[in-house]
């Protein structure tokens, strides 16, 4: 009975995250708040909380990029799809175009719960379809390369964002 | 017990930073995370790289067993490259599992099914949606002087060892890092699926894959996969086979 008045004696809670700690303890061993620091230490923290703070909210940005994104990926494919029907009655365009649309769709709405792998699927979905037109005809490769570029250094740049942030 | 690397001090395990110099302890998960989607990423543009090269070499080549036999070796090589970075948990997934009657049966069963499902209907949907004939896997290989012992070895022997090693060990241990068992198995089914290079194919590959890879989450081995592809691959081929020496004596 007395070690156990003994060890809680020993014992205080973390001002920020109201874990247990040491007395004798510096830093508190959860969330690394210099409970029991010197000033310098705890400036450094509450820098070093914000830095963190500041890249999470830049993350989101980029998450939300991506998905947008996605979402433009889906109305071009459409679109483009659509035309090529009504222009060249191409049938197999339309499904092809449809069906990718849909997946850009289900991938964009996904970033909402998993933004991580929603956007990296999106970008290798992408990179894939490019691939694919460049073996079906050659010369696409070059056709609005600009635009491939951005949509592919919008979606990488989603993926890394996504991957910095804790869920 | 750990000690910090920094200060040499004992703290119990449960906790993340040191107690007394405030230094992480552990190694955060952001990096790991980092590491492993760059791998992700190489391994996809690789094989993605290696299929458009492919491709393209066999378009200006005449067919033959030694340029089947190189892209074949270059797949295999390029595939035990990747995994060589995480061997030893790859291992783990060749253990032979404890067997149980009903994944037995289901792992002898279904493959039979599923290949006579898609040798059926792909070749329907091919035909009604995109006006394109089912693509006869044996005859590809009529050139040969043994066609059936060399489609048996690129298309029913090959594949399921080197796509499983692939996709259920390799892809599969590295997006774990960064994503839950469940995410998991959708992405790899989803990456399996895109890069057999099909829309139509989608269709049956995704839930192929899926259910591949939940085999392999739920059991820790990749042995049930390797079997049910290696069925279903051994049955289309045979459907082939058959449906190819039927329409010679048709003709």
């Amino acid at each position: 009975m007395e070690e156990i008045i003994e060890s809680t004696e020993n014992l205080q809670l973390c001002s920020l995250c109201k874990t247990e700690i040491e007395l004798d303890s510096v830093f508190c061993g959860s969330c690394g708040f210099p409970e029991n620091g010197t000033d310098q230490q705890v400036n450094i923290f509450h820098r070093r909380l914000s830095f963190n703070k500041n890249q999470k909210r830049e993350a989101d940005k980029k998450i939300k990029s991506a998905r947008n994104t996605l979402y433009v990926l889906a109305g071009i494919t459409i679109l483009f799809s659509t035309i090529q029907f009504f222009s060249h009655q191409d049938t197999a365009t339309l499904i092809t175009g449809f069906i990718l649309g849909v997946i850009y769709i289900l991938l964009g709405s996904w970033t909402s719960k998993k933004p991580l792998m929603a956007v990296l699927l999106g970008l290798l979905l992408y990179v894939t379809t490019i691939v694919i037109s460049a073996i079906v005809e050659p010369q696409t490769i070059i056709k609005g390369i600009i635009f491939k570029i951005i949509i592919i250094a919008y979606l990488t740049k989603g993926v890394f964002s996504a991957s910095s942030i804790k869920n | 017990m750990q000690t910090c690397p920094k200060c040499d001090y004992a703290l119990s395990n449960e906790v993340k930073y040191c107690t007394q110099c405030g230094v992480i302890l552990k190694k955060p998960q952001v990096e790991t995370r980092a590491k492993s989607l760059n791998l992700v990423i190489v391994f996809y543009v690789t094989f993605l790289l290696f299929s458009l090269i492919s491709y393209l070499i066999y378009e200006s080549s005449e067919p033959s067993l030694a340029l089947e036999l190189t892209i074949e070796s270059v797949f295999a090589l390029l595939v035990i490259g990747f995994s060589l970075s995480n061997y030893k948990s790859i291992l783990k997934l060749y253990k032979l599992p404890i067997f149980d009657n009903k994944i037995v049966t289901f792992t002898l069963l279904f493959p039979v099914l599923s290949a006579f499902f898609v040798s059926i209907s792909i070749g329907y949907l091919n035909e009604w949606l995109f006006e394109v004939y089912y693509d006869n896997y044996y005859s590809e290989y009529v050139y040969l002087s043994n066609p059936i012992l060399w489609s048996f070895i690129l298309i029913a022997i090959l594949p399921p060892i080197f796509e499983e090693l692939a996709f259920r060990g390799f892809l599969f241990n590295e997006l774990s890092n960064v994503a839950s068992q469940r995410v998991t198995i959708i992405a790899t089914a989803f990456l399996f699926a895109l890069v057999h290079f099909s829309l139509i194919s989608f269709i049956w590959i995704f839930p192929f894959g899926l259910l591949l890879g939940y085999l392999r989450s739920k059991y820790n081995t990749m042995w049930y996969g390797i079997v049910i592809h290696f069925i279903h691959n051994f049955i289309v081929l045979m459907i082939d086979y058959y449906n190819y020496n039927s329409e010679l004596v048709v003709y």
